[in-house]
């Protein structure tokens, strides 16, 4: 699984709390280096803040959709709280929007749902 | 005449103002890197801990035994490192974080900082009282709404919101028009909405307010909340409240929760004698409301010589369904009614 967040603190929790249910996390700080890892090997499942440095959220889900691998499922991790922002996450064609604050027992439910679904 | 001497000792001194400006830049930085590297370096043994608990993989209480018995200079670090962790997770996790802060004593000490002499002090303290999301900090944080500072005032009803208790909503809609600076209405009116159905009899009080800001929010919240029980004094208020911005906020909360019976407040309101921005309100008002009544009025203000109202009047007819179109229909050369069919055709309302 990728998880991209520039906030060491969220990405540390997700990427422990994805551990702990026994999934492999490749936790990056930035949305060019989530989407190189993504280039480099598609994970199950993206985890994307959309406010990052660099490429944004939004962005590195732009070039998912639009990349060999466009099936992959993406939720949206956000503090981006307004309707307008959801409802973009999901017309750029995220799977699932999160908006933090937010729990951690919630997150790994619909990570668990959305890769059930794939599979 | 200016000499080149005095040309150059200006320019000497502004070179030094910026050097001077860019030492202090480089300096506030090289302070605040030294003190995240310290915090870093102090929370190193217990950030596994805290990260476990954020993520509610703490079941048998091990990490919060290891953060509660924490001591000395870590201490402050992981309580900074606690509350910034407190924003960003909710459900279990909080409340276990919150015990953490609470087992250190940092939430007594919170409200002891609400009367801190500094403003920066005091706005952290009631930030971290709303993360803690502890109905006993309602009372102190009721107080801080009428601190001097607005930053404070701001913090607190923030963390009133976060809290998200009831009997804070009546101080909060005081304080949006208190003498000498209230709140920002917006904030006031995200942290209402947050306390759900429990804030109606504080609406019903704030409708009739001695201020017209408290007046405006508590018209606002009432439609944005859907308080019906406020209907008989929205409809009183748009007809005699003194203040045009009240008179204009109750009719667009009329619009949103109306019942039938108001599309004859909200007609009588297009009528000339009344103000114009209140006039033009109530016309896009009777189109939330959508009851047919409304058609022979609407139809008739699409020949009022304001083409906004006339306009506003056309593009509600739209909304009114087959009858609001046929009117429209009828006056088709009318300006205002072609700009109104052509923006229905443009958004896809019509074929």
């Amino acid at each position: 699984m990728l998880v991209a967040d520039d906030d060491a603190d969220i990405r540390e929790l997700v990427e422990f709390k994805l551990s702990q249910a026994g999934y492999a996390v490749q936790a990056v700080p930035d949305g060019l280096a989530a989407w190189e890892a993504f280039e480099s090997e598609p994970p199950a499942i993206a985890v994307l803040d959309v406010m990052m440095p660099g490429l944004s959220g939004f962005d590195v889900l732009r070039k998912i959709r639009e990349s060999e691998h466009p099936r992959v499922p993406v939720l949206m991790l956000s503090a981006k709280s307004r309707d307008s922002d959801v409802d973009t996450g999901f017309a750029i064609g995220a799977d699932d929007y999160v908006i933090k604050p937010f729990s951690p027992r919630e997150l790994l439910h619909r990570v668990n749902t959305m890769l059930a679904r794939t599979r | 005449m200016i000499s080149w001497s005095s040309i150059l000792a200006a320019t000497l001194g502004v070179l030094l103002v910026c050097v001077a400006l860019a030492g202090v830049v480089a300096a506030i930085r090289i302070r605040r890197h030294s003190r995240e590297a310290r915090r870093s370096r102090l929370m190193a043994p217990f950030r596994p801990h805290l990260v476990a608990v954020s993520a509610g993989e703490d079941p048998g209480g091990d990490s919060r035994r290891v953060l509660a018995d924490v001591a000395g200079p870590a201490r402050r670090a992981l309580a900074e490192s606690v509350s910034g962790m407190l924003g960003k997770v909710r459900g279990l996790p909080a409340e276990q974080l919150v015990e953490v802060l609470a087992s250190h004593g940092a939430l007594g000490r919170a409200v002891e900082d609400l009367g801190h002499r500094s403003p920066v002090r005091r706005a952290q303290a009631a930030q971290l009282l709303g993360l803690s999301r502890d109905p006993a900090a309602v009372d102190p944080l009721v107080g801080a709404l009428g601190d001097h500072a607005a930053e404070v005032r701001a913090s607190a009803a923030y963390a009133l919101g976060l809290i998200g208790d009831p009997r804070a909503a009546g101080p909060l809609l005081h304080a949006v028009g208190a003498p000498g600076g209230g709140l920002p209405a917006g904030l006031a009116a995200d942290a209402l909405l947050s306390m759900g159905v429990g804030i109606s009899d504080s609406l019903v009080h704030g409708l009739v307010d001695p201020d017209p800001r408290t007046r405006t929010v508590t018209a606002h919240l009432c439609g944005a909340g859907s308080f019906t029980r406020a209907l008989p004094l929205l409809r009183d208020l748009v007809a005699l409240d003194p203040d045009l911005t009240v008179r204009e906020t109750c009719a667009t909360a009329l619009g949103r929760i109306g019942r039938a019976e108001d599309a004859e407040v909200l007609t009588r309101h297009t009528q000339v004698e009344h103000p114009q921005p209140l006039r033009r309100v109530c016309a896009a008002a009777l189109g939330e409301l959508g009851d047919p009544s409304a058609v022979p009025t609407l139809a008739a203000l699409t020949h009022d010589p304001d083409p906004r109202l006339a306009e506003l009047a056309a593009s509600t007819l739209v909304r009114l369904g087959p009858q609001g179109r046929a009117a429209l229909a009828a006056g088709g050369a009318l300006r205002p009614v072609r700009s109104a069919m052509t923006m229905a055709r443009l958004q896809g309302v019509l074929p």
